[in-house]
Parts: structure tokens; C-alpha cells; sequence
């Protein structure tokens, strides 16, 4: 009996983290959390940026956990589906109009600054409305792209109040929208939607600063070196769900060689049992086999994908058949090891991660331990007119796992003879280079994370769209312009049910590589080390969340 | 002296506007659009338009050059209305990365860099001239051979290397230092003064090393020499032959490139920095190239020009009180 409801108990935690049999593999640090005591972040870059509006990124949105709120979030790490988005500081999920275009939030009762003022619906507003400014709002920019504010309107500083934003009373706050965007709860969980104080953050104000509406605020702020944040006493646990905040302090030292991070987490001396850092290096993977650091170790698939884009705009590659069998020459299993083993990756057959929800299970190109199927690939080129193989051109970075990538699938593709030669770019340039089409070879391997995991409308649209190629920072790196994939991606993201639209963007995953625009690589893990009297820690998506982190015993260190 | 001075600085002026103007150049031509960097990944070429507008970065090059020099020595405006900043004078502009200001982030990190320069100095003066005079004393004999071989050792390990293998000696396995943190003076001095003492013997081996030798064969030359022959001729004791004839002729060229090479260091530590984790200027310039921070390279690029210019005239003009032949026109 127990083991049936082990298994039943299993299955669900499965079904809510996306179903794909990767996502199992997530694990936490043992032990329950008390309250008190500092935990330390180590680190080897600063943060991006304090300001929400600028800042975007992995790193430092687990960062704004704690010093932000928004009306919506994102659940929880340790919640029964941690992708769901969930209300923050608004009462409930959003209320939609008939016709999708308005949205209502009301806030909670008892929220505050750190300063002790209220949070209204104006504050809501104007931190929003920061987004336009041209100057500040670099951050997220789906509010920017959503609402229906006129193109001349540059923030609050510039051109006063936002028109597409009302606030008929201090905690009511209605959002007109220029076309219906269902999930539009998850847009306001964006760093973007922080609200701020009226009247404040303009120009530099908020780069070594901030007002802070979440548990902690800032302490000290010393650029590049270190972050300490204090309790935020006009924090009221009682308006927060998602957030334990269980350490006293949080104390964030910056600038420390990866390898060095490492080796203080193994030895975990003095005031390290109580420290966290990001993923372990590529190198330190093999050390943690040890009995006691096996024990310690968190690891979790993340939502991002490492893949190949295939110029579907050049000779060759603009037949569907030459990428089908690009996809089935390519031997997984050496890329893998190439970008660092089985305990650093896992192998992609699918656009949309296991931990991303909307992600289905299947393999169009499937071959005998994911070496290739060569015999396949070179009937599909045959077919295609090239029996002999030819040259192409794979633009990678200079970086030496990108480089061990490049190789291995240089040595794939020439079992079919195809020739691949390798463009090295330098990592500071090679965005730009090829996100513009006119400068862009035959493939590129790059990877995509989404903006959130609730959905696949922040993976599949922006790499597969049509309408949305751009001469300059474009993401469509396949060049993709397929009428039946835009009509496709049109329907799902006007679907108001998120589980409907969550199973047909998993059919459209499916349909996109029917056309092979791309070869999945893999899906990188997050391997971490946290000290042994860390607590709390659970990654199902690969990210930590600060909020529900604490020290098992908050004597010591 | 005068003259020589005046001459001088303008030539130490001229070197430093060279060299901005040059460093400016190659980001303007060669360097990534720090628009598309800025933008991020879900980005639109309008956004890119507004970030470059935003950044000036459409003007001509000799106006965005300006611009720079106007900033280092009046101050300039950024943005419009009222989100518009005012950069004082320094001003080095504004990180792309951060949108720190650079001049900031160099005041903060300079004293830093200073520490670790001047403690790696006072080491590797005081091992090198010390090795160095032991081993002239001892010339020929085991422990100049073995003095010599250390030297030879300490000259050819790269400094990372040396970096790596003293952390694990000495913090990981014999646990007798701390892992290096960023830690106050005033917080907690000893904490602070354990975590520079790798960094500071890291940088010390190298230099000390070459001073070693250097002293040796500066010392033996000069013992060599006819007026310390004369000097024991005469009969004076041996502590004075050494103290008055011998080494201050033989020290005073090890002084001169001693501030050459602290001046170089004041430029930041490049590697020694980023191992341990020390938040000079090294460690920025080191940072801001991963990053191709545009704004933060040129400072540290600039500060790195003006150090060794100033180090330069610094050793130039001592020497130039030592031998007046150096000042120019004074031969004639």
C-alpha cells in the first residue's frame, strides 16, 4: 500500500513538472529550515542590475525574489506545480473581459514598502510605466509590447501618466491590452512590474538603491563585491505565500573565481555550511561522487534548451530532407559528452524541455544509443539530390565546450559527407552576429531559456515565428516562415485554457521538427553544491528560489 | 630643471591622448554593437534604435571622442528631461553593463589595487635584494647556487599556476589561510591582512625573482669595480666598503625599475586578482573585456597608460637628479 502511494505520489509530481521522465531527477537539501542566521550567495558576476526594469535575467531574478513583489509570481519552489503562477501582491489572478482586452487586479490589504507607505494601485502603475521609459526600460519587454499604450509614450518621467493603465481607487488596477493575451498574469510576474514609490527611480536613482517591497532590503551595496540585505520590518508574512524568508540577513559575495567557489562548497570551513552558489563547474562534476557531497548535491534538468539552428534560407538547407537527415546523422551521445557527461546534460529529442510545461515526449529522429542513424540520413540525402554530402558552415562560439560541440557534430555529420567547417566567433559578438540574418552562416549552435515555464508561448513563438525575423537581433535562427507553424502559434496563444494550450503547443513542438528547423542538443542540468546546513533548497526547474531557502540550525557558521 | 619638466609632461600628455585616442578607436571600429548587447534576447531593432540614440552611438566618431574628452575634463549630460544624469568631471562615462559610473567603480577599486601592489612590492624589494646581496656575498658557493635556482624556478612559474597550487597547499589542505574574502580593513584587519598575503607572495615571486639577480650581478660588478678596490686598499673596514661604495651604486638602478614596475602593477593585477577573488583594478579590467564593458575597458586601458607614463617621468626625473647628463640641453 505504502508503495502504491509512493508511486501514485511520484506520477503526480511528474505530471505537474511537464512529464518527461528527466524531471524526476530533481532532489533537495535535507532538512527543515528555522528561522534566523545568515546564508551567503557566493559568486563570480555581479548582479545585472538592482533595477527591475533593467535587469533580466536568470541570476538576478532570483535575486528580486527578495527584495520585489509583483501582483503575480511565480509559485514557489517547493509548490505542488512550481511553474503555476500564483498572486502576489494582488489578491487573486487576474479578471479578464469578455473580450480579452481588459484586465483587473485588486491588492492585498497590509502590503508595504520598506519605507512603511502602503503599496497602491498608483505605485503599481507607475513602477510599470518605468518600463517606457527609453533610457531605464531594458528589462522584460512583453508589458511594453502588450499594452495598449500609444508608441509615443516614454514613461512617467517623460510623458506623465501611462494611458493604458487605470487605477479608479488605491488597490484597484485595470490593464487595457491592444490584443488578447491570456496569459497575461504570467507578464506581470515579469521583474518589469515591480512596483515603485511615485515619483522615484528616475535617472540613476535605482542603481545603487532601491525601495524595496519584498522580505529584505538592502543593507550594504558594494558594486562588484558584495550585496548584504537586512529584514525588511514593513514586510508582512501574512500577505505572502510564496516567500519563507527564513534567514535574518542574506549576504551576497561577488567576484570569487568559479573554481574557488567550488572548492570552499567541498570543504564547507567556517561560515560555508551556511553558503550557496549557482551551478558547479564542468570539472568539480566528478568530485562530487564522494558519499558525503553525493548527499549534498541538488541536481535538476533546467528549462533551457542547447541547440543547433539550421539556416533553412540556404542551399541545402532549405530542403526539409537534408535537415531531417542532419538530425539523424547527429550522434547525441558525443555532443553530450562534449558539452560534459551525462551528469551535466541530458539528451533533447524535443523543442520544449522536460520542466517546461507544454513539453510532449517523442523522438522523430531516434537511432541505437543516439549515435545517428547514418543509414537513414544518407537515403534522406540521396533523396534530396546530395548523395555525396556538402560543405557547410557552423558559426560556434569561442568558448571550449561550444567548441568541443562544434567538433562532435563535425564528426557526425561527416559520416554522410557532409563537411562542416567550423566558424569560430568571439563569445562578446557572437549574439549579434548571428541574430542578424545578412551576417548569419549555414547553423549555429545556441541555446534558448524561456521567460516562464507555465507555458511553452515564451519558447516555441520567438524561435519559430515568421513575422517575428528581424534584420537585426533576430531569434528565429532557423528563418523559419512557415504559414501553417504562424497560424498554429496564432490559435494556441489566443487559447484562454492554459491546459489546452499547454497540449497544443507540445503538438506544435512536434509539428516544427516534422520540418527539422533545428537538432536539439540537450538540456543542460544545474548541479548544486549548497553547504550542509543549508536547508529548503529544491530546484524542479533547475533555478533556486531564495525565498523558501534557510539554515537547518541558525547557530552556527 | 624647469625646462626638462615642462618638456616632460607634455610629452606624458601627449602619449595619454594618443593612446585614449587609439583605444577609442578600435571599440569604435572593431567592437560589437553594445546596443544589441544591452537589448538582451527578446529584443527589436527599434529598441536597438532607441538604445543607441540613448547612447549617443550614431554620432560621428571624432564627435563621440569629444564627447569623452569633454566628459573627462568638464563633465557631460546624459540622457534628456527628467531622467537625464549629470556625470561629473572625471567623468568616464557610464558601464553598459551596470550603468555604473566608471570613475566610481575605479575610485572604489583603486585602493585595493594599491594594497596589493604595495605589499607585493615591499616583499619582492625586500626578498630581492636581500637574496640578491647574500648570494653576491657568497658568489660561487652552495648558497648562491641555490639562491640562483630559486630564482630560476620563481622566474619560470606562470603566475596562475603559482596561484592555484598556494591555495590548495595553504588554504585547502593545510587549511592555515582562510579562502580569500572580501573583507573590510575596518570590519576585520586581520581577516583582511590573511586574505593578501597569497596574492601579495603570488605577484612577489616573479619580481623578486629577477631582482634577486639582478642585485647579485649588480653588486659583484661593482665589488669589481677600481674605487672599492681602493676603498680596501686604503684600509676602511669591510661593513663600510660594502655600506658607503658597494651597494648604493648597486642599488640605485633596482630602485629606479622598482617604480617602474609598482607603477605597472597600480594598472591593476590581472590574473593574481581574478584568482583570488580581490575586487581591484585588475579584476574590473579582466571583467569588463568577459564582458565587453566598451566604457570600463577604455578607463582601465587609460589608467593602466597613465600609471606607466607617470612611472615612466617618476624614474626619469630621478634619475635625472642623480646624472644631470639625462636632462635635455643641459650638455650642451
Amino acid at each position: 500500500m505504502a508503495l502504491a502511494g509512493l508511486t501514485v505520489s511520484v506520477l503526480a509530481l511528474q505530471a505537474c513538472s511537464g512529464g518527461g521522465s528527466a524531471s524526476t531527477s530533481s532532489s533537495s537539501a535535507g532538512g527543515t529550515a528555522v528561522k534566523g542566521g545568515t546564508v551567503t550567495v557566493l559568486q563570480n558576476t555581479d548582479f545585472s542590475y538592482l533595477d527591475p526594469a533593467r535587469g533580466f535575467d536568470g541570476g538576478v531574478n532570483a535575486f528580486y525574489r527578495l527584495v520585489y513583489r509583483t501582483l503575480i509570481t511565480k509559485a514557489a519552489n517547493d509548490a505542488a506545480d512550481p511553474n503555476a503562477m500564483v498572486p502576489d501582491l494582488a489578491q487573486s489572478l487576474g479578471e479578464v473581459s469578455a473580450d480579452g482586452l481588459t484586465w483587473t487586479y485588486k491588492l492585498k490589504a497590509g502590503v508595504k514598502f520598506d519605507t512603511g507607505a502602503a503599496i497602491t494601485s498608483q505605485d503599481v502603475k507607475f513602477g510599470i510605466s518605468r518600463e517606457w521609459d527609453p533610457e531605464i526600460g531594458i528589462g522584460a519587454p512583453y508589458l511594453r509590447q502588450l499594452l495598449a499604450a500609444p508608441d509615443t509614450y516614454q514613461g512617467p518621467y517623460k510623458s506623465g501618466e501611462n494611458p493604458a493603465i487605470e487605477t479608479p481607487d488605491d488597490t484597484t488596477i485595470v490593464f487595457k491590452l491592444k490584443a488578447p493575451f491570456p496569459e497575461f498574469d504570467a507578464v506581470l510576474s515579469m521583474p518589469s512590474a515591480v512596483p515603485f514609490p511615485v515619483g522615484t527611480g528616475a535617472g540613476n536613482e535605482f542603481i545603487n538603491d532601491i525601495v524595496s517591497s519584498g522580505p529584505y532590503d538592502l543593507d550594504t551595496f558594494t558594486p562588484g563585491s558584495a550585496i548584504k540585505l537586512k529584514r525588511n520590518p514593513n514586510w508582512d508574512a501574512a500577505t505572502d505565500t510564496e516567500r519563507k524568508a527564513y534567514p535574518d540577513a542574506w549576504n551576497f559575495a561577488i567576484g570569487i573565481d568559479g573554481a574557488t567557489i567550488d572548492e570552499r562548497l567541498i570543504a564547507g570551513q567556517g561560515a560555508d555550511v551556511n553558503a550557496l552558489a549557482g551551478s558547479v563547474q564542468t570539472a568539480t562534476i566528478a568530485r562530487l561522487q564522494t558519499p558525503q557531497l553525493a548527499d549534498r548535491v541538488v541536481k535538476a534538468p533546467s528549462t533551457c534548451l542547447t541547440y543547433v539552428g539550421l539556416n533553412t534560407t540556404k542551399k541545402n538547407l532549405s530542403d526539409v530532407r537534408v535537415r531531417q537527415a542532419i538530425n539523424l546523422a547527429a550522434d547525441k551521445t558525443t555532443l553530450l559528452n562534449a558539452t560534459g557527461g551525462t551528469q551535466f546534460a541530458t539528451i533533447a529529442s524535443t523543442i520544449i524541455p522536460s520542466n517546461v510545461s507544454g513539453h510532449a515526449d517523442y523522438d522523430l529522429y531516434p537511432s541505437t544509443g543516439n549515435t545517428g542513424d547514418i543509414e537513414k540520413a544518407k537515403a534522406l540525402l540521396t533523396e534530396a539530390g546530395v548523395p555525396n554530402g556538402f560543405t557547410m558552415t557552423l558559426d560556434i562560439r569561442n568558448r571550449p565546450a561550444a567548441q568541443a560541440q562544434g567538433e562532435a557534430l563535425q564528426q557526425s555529420l561527416k559520416r554522410v559527407g557532409i563537411d562542416v567547417k567550423l566558424n569560430v566567433i568571439d563569445a562578446a559578438t557572437y549574439y549579434e552576429t548571428i541574430g542578424t540574418p545578412s551576417q548569419q552562416n549555414d547553423a549555429a549552435i545556441t541555446g534558448w531559456c524561456p521567460d516562464w515555464a507555465s507555458s511553452a508561448s515564451t519558447f516555441l513563438p520567438p524561435l519559430f515565428d515568421g513575422r517575428q525575423i528581424t534584420a537585426k537581433g533576430n531569434q528565429n535562427l532557423a528563418q523559419l516562415n512557415d504559414a501553417t507553424v504562424n497560424a498554429e502559434i496564432d490559435r494556441i496563444k489566443a487559447l484562454t485554457d492554459l491546459t489546452e494550450a499547454n497540449k497544443a503547443w507540445g503538438e506544435l513542438d512536434k509539428k516544427i521538427m516534422e520540418l527539422a528547423p533545428i537538432v536539439p542538443v540537450n538540456v543542460e542540468n544545474r548541479i548544486y553544491l549548497p553547504g550542509s546546513n543549508i536547508a529548503g533548497l529544491v530546484a524542479p526547474q533547475g533555478d533556486q528560489d531564495y525565498g523558501i531557502v534557510g539554515l537547518k540550525d541558525a547557530s552556527k557558521g | 630643471m624647469a625646462r626638462y619638466l615642462v618638456h616632460r609632461v607634455f610629452g606624458m600628455l601627449v602619449v595619454l591622448f594618443l593612446v585614449s585616442l587609439f583605444t577609442y578607436m578600435v571599440f569604435f571600429l572593431l567592437a560589437p554593437d553594445p546596443a544589441v548587447q544591452i537589448c538582451g534576447k527578446t529584443c527589436t531593432p527599434e529598441r536597438i534604435d532607441q538604445i543607441r540614440a540613448n547612447l549617443s552611438l550614431d554620432d560621428p566618431f571624432l564627435v563621440q571622442f569629444l564627447h569623452f574628452l569633454q566628459g573627462l575634463f568638464l563633465g557631460r549630460d546624459y540622457g534628456t528631461g527628467a531622467s537625464a544624469v549629470h556625470c561629473s568631471a572625471p567623468c568616464l562615462g557610464y558601464s553598459f553593463q551596470s550603468a555604473q559610473s566608471v570613475t566610481d567603480m575605479i575610485v572604489q577599486r583603486l585602493p585595493v589595487t594599491a594594497v596589493v601592489a604595495i605589499g607585493a612590492a615591499v616583499l619582492w624589494l625586500l626578498a630581492g635584494v636581500v637574496g640578491g646581496l647574500i648570494s653576491a656575498v657568497r658568489e660561487g658557493r652552495f648558497t648562491d647556487k641555490f639562491i640562483t635556482s630559486l630564482t630560476l624556478g620563481g622566474m619560470s612559474v606562470p603566475n596562475y599556476v603559482l596561484a592555484l597550487v598556494l591555495q590548495y597547499v595553504f588554504v585547502v589542505w593545510l587549511q592555515w589561510l582562510p579562502f580569500p574574502q572580501a573583507v573590510p580593513f575596518a570590519d576585520d584587519p586581520a581577516q583582511w591582512f590573511l586574505n593578501f598575503i597569497l596574492p601579495w607572495t603570488v605577484l612577489a615571486v616573479g619580481y623578486a625573482s629577477s631582482y634577486t639577480r639582478l642585485t647579485r650581478a649588480n653588486v659583484i660588478d661593482t665589488l669589481g669595480e677600481n674605487f672599492v678596490r681602493t676603498a680596501r686598499a686604503k684600509g676602511l673596514r669591510p661593513d663600510l666598503v660594502w655600506r658607503r661604495h658597494a651597494l648604493r651604486p648597486a642599488l640605485t638602478p633596482i630602485v629606479t625599475i622598482a617604480g617602474m614596475d609598482f607603477a605597472g602593477l597600480l594598472g591593476g593585477a590581472l590574473i593574481t586578482e581574478s584568482v583570488f577573488g580581490i575586487n581591484g583594478v585588475g579584476k574590473l579590467a579582466a571583467d569588463s573585456i568577459t564582458k565587453n564593458d566598451q566604457p570600463v575597458i577604455m578607463a582601465v586601458t587609460l589608467l593602466a597608460a597613465f600609471f606607466v607614463v607617470v612611472g615612466n617621468m617618476a624614474v626619469d626625473l630621478l634619475y635625472s637628479a642623480i646624472d644631470p647628463r639625462v636632462r635635455v640641453g643641459a650638455a650642451s
